[in-house]
């Protein structure tokens, strides 16, 4: 493991306070997402259909994209292209300060985070409001986010408080969520009107009308997509989908893997600008078709990613995601779909860690509502890690000295022999808490002891007495 | 950024498959929805989506009057219950122009702090409780968004069981499904109402339409 992975996962596991924090979201969200499932007895059935529906899309991708585009400019619509984080970044500066835009309001959007518009608009002198409750909440702290559906998962209710009571002008009582949350509806009411530009993601773009759908609890994608001249959407070239009835399908997969709710309070498509008899509604409407490594993942057999639908279950799920919390992850997307993600945003010599950080047990595979094999897609990235030379000599070291003795019977039983009984001796109770040479693991968590005898000793022993 | 565009699409350019053959795969997809729909709402739709709504998951209130006629003195009643000012802005839809509003205060543009709003939906989903609202001249998309709290009528014969019945094939620049009043989960994961969209929602079902079929997914029994 490189020193800036280890050392930032370290930081987190050493944060009693951000494993609260975590414990709290991830705990309430595999309890409502379970019973969500468990009242839909069809769920399987469902996840089939959804993983054979992003399947279609992303196969026929090309067909879909032209499909898309045609519908969204005769709705009234712009589209425009980026293969690269940077091209989708200097467009949308480019049509604010075309807008004459000083600020822009936006609803929280992953890919938004993955092309860095946060930095972009600010580097433009572009101010930014930030709607989505947890976005707002990371933004005054001056931090990233750390889950995809909840970013501010790092932080416990009470850490919250303070930083209200801090930023806010408000003089609100901030003691429970409900407090918080009517601090910082008043304290972004005016923004929301008085912004040039709105800037939303996708969760679907629909081929078939050219409209673009977004999800939220809140209502502040319609907020920031409605009373602005511009609304701009950024999004992924996987969110398409052949029609809205396709839409629904997956949406009933998404918020339940998500929230465990049913659906968003809002479930919204927006298509095209204001019509003639409007009363609301922006006068431009871009979007904004990003590449930025997809049709790579496409052709580099990574496809069964872009069925993603960033519903975060595989992370609230994760046994390391639980420990280490998000930010540890380094990249945008943390956990198992980030893990699978980040090394071809990031390169894989920056980022080949993240695969490694991972048990396979195969919850997040399970959990997936459109079946994507996260673990077999992680060891792929660990093979080509191997393959590239960019593990550690000290890695590669004790994999060749561990190959030398396994593949040499006697040896290795002899080694066995010899180190069971030593690990013992450090056992309590079944357990062993503190091991020379095993501090990494012991640090954290115990080790099981292990038998007197290996199983091969144990084996020749049944069969000499099953002989008798 | 036409050059994006075209890089874009070399890359995904493959062995071609024809359109017809595409868009029978698709069709062939959404031939598998039926058994994949959560078959545990049965009754009228209308019903059922009274039902839904007033579930702890949802959170937001019902009730049914005979007409729309009686929409006014149900409103008056809301307000009265929440010792609310007789002062609401009215959705600028004909059917409730036309309402008498004796005792209530109307307007018809909607403010960014407005207390209450009353507005009528293009329709009702029972499967989820959802409103539909379409935009237009007649139906403000911020009507659904500003107010603290959202009055909206429902006729009964507008409501169908699943969220595929509602799907326009030339829908408005805006499609609002609405299912209960805003909230959020983004404090530890727990959801709390009342945030930037309203924080209250109170249905009025208007009629009843008891000749509808039953909500039920389409299986063999």
């Amino acid at each position: 493991m490189s020193a800036d992975f280890t050392a930032r996962a370290g930081a987190a596991l050493a944060d009693p306070t951000l494993k609260i924090a975590i414990d709290r979201t991830t705990i309430t969200a595999r309890t409502k997402r379970a019973s969500a499932i468990a009242a839909w007895p069809e769920f399987p059935l469902a996840r089939a259909l959804g993983r054979d529906i992003k399947d279609h899309v992303i196969a026929h991708l090309d067909h879909y994209l032209l499909e898309f585009e045609a519908n969204a400019i005769a709705s009234g619509a712009r589209v425009h292209w980026a293969e690269t984080a940077q091209q989708a970044c200097d467009i949308t500066v480019a049509l604010c300060r075309a807008a004459d835009a000083r600020s822009v309001t936006r609803s929280k959007s992953m890919l938004g985070e993955e092309i860095g518009l946060p930095h972009a608009l600010a580097q433009a002198g572009i101010e930014r409001v930030e709607t989505d409750l947890a976005e707002h909440i990371i933004q005054l702290a001056g931090e990233r986010p750390s889950h995809i559906i909840w970013p501010a998962l790092h932080k416990t209710r009470e850490q919250v408080g303070e930083l209200f009571a801090r930023e806010h002008h408000g003089a609100l009582p901030l003691d429970t969520a409900e407090q918080m949350m009517a601090s910082a509806r008043r304290e972004l009411r005016e923004k929301f009107l008085a912004a040039d530009v709105g800037i939303s993601g996708a969760n679907f773009l629909i081929a078939d009308t050219g409209a673009v759908c977004t999800v939220t609890n809140e209502g502040n994608a319609e907020l920031t997509t409605t009373p602005p001249r511009l609304h701009i959407v950024t999004a992924g070239i996987e969110k398409l989908v052949p029609s809205t009835a396709h839409a629904m399908s997956l949406l009933r997969l998404l918020v339940r893997s998500a929230t465990g709710a049913e659906l968003t309070q809002y479930t919204s498509f927006h298509r095209g600008p204001r019509r003639p008899g409007d009363t609301d509604g922006p006068t431009e409407f871009h979007i904004i078709l990003v590449d930025n490594g997809r049709t790579r993942m496409r052709a580099e057999g990574l496809a069964e990613m872009l069925r993603c639908l960033r519903c975060g279950a595989c992370l609230n799920h994760c046994v390391v995601f639980r420990q280490i919390g998000g930010h540890a992850y380094g990249g945008t997307y943390p956990g198992p779909m980030g893990a699978v993600i980040t090394p071809i945003l990031d390169g894989l010599a920056a980022s080949h860690d993240l695969p490694n950080a991972c048990t396979l047990n195969g919850q997040c595979q399970e959990v997936c509502p459109v079946a994507i094999p996260l673990p077999t897609l992680l060891r792929g990235w660990r093979d080509r890690s191997w393959r590239e030379g960019l593990e550690p000599a000290s890695l590669r070291g004790s994999l060749a000295l561990w190959r030398f003795v396994a593949r040499r019977p006697a040896l290795y039983r002899a080694a066995t022999a010899l180190a069971l009984p030593m690990m013992r001796l450090f056992a309590r109770r079944g357990w062993i808490s503190a091991m020379p040479l095993a501090g990494g693991w012991t640090r954290h968590r115990d080790l099981p002891a292990p038998p007197a005898r290996g199983f091969m000793a144990q084996y020749a022993a049944r069969q000499k007495a099953a002989r008798r | 950024m036409t050059d994006a565009r075209a890089a874009i699409l070399a890359r995904l350019a493959g062995h071609r498959t024809d359109q017809a053959t595409i868009a029978a795969q698709a069709a062939a997809l959404l031939d598998r929805v039926g058994p994949t729909r959560p078959d545990r709402v049965r009754g009228a739709p209308d019903a059922v989506f009274l039902q839904r709504l007033a579930s702890p998951a949802i959170g937001a209130t019902g009730e049914r009057i005979a007409t729309l006629a009686e929409l006014p003195e149900a409103v008056s009643r809301y307000l009265a219950a929440h010792a609310l000012p007789p002062l609401v802005a009215v959705q600028p839809h004909p059917e409730l122009a036309g309402l008498a509003w004796a005792g209530i205060a109307t307007h018809a543009d909607i403010t960014p702090d407005e207390a209450v709003a009353v507005g009528l939906a293009h329709g009702g989903i029972a499967e989820t409780a959802s409103l539909v609202f379409h935009s237009g001249a007649h139906s403000p998309t911020l009507f659904a968004f500003l107010p603290m709290h959202h009055i909206v009528a429902l006729h009964a014969h507008s409501v169908r069981p699943w969220l595929e019945d509602h799907i326009a094939a030339d829908p408005p620049r805006n499609v609002n499904l609405v299912t209960g009043p805003s909230g959020t989960t983004d404090i530890e994961g727990t959801l709390v109402r009342g945030a930037h969209g309203p924080g209250h929602l109170h249905v009025v079902m208007i009629g009843s339409n008891n000749d509808a079929d039953p909500v039920a997914a389409t299986r063999p029994a």
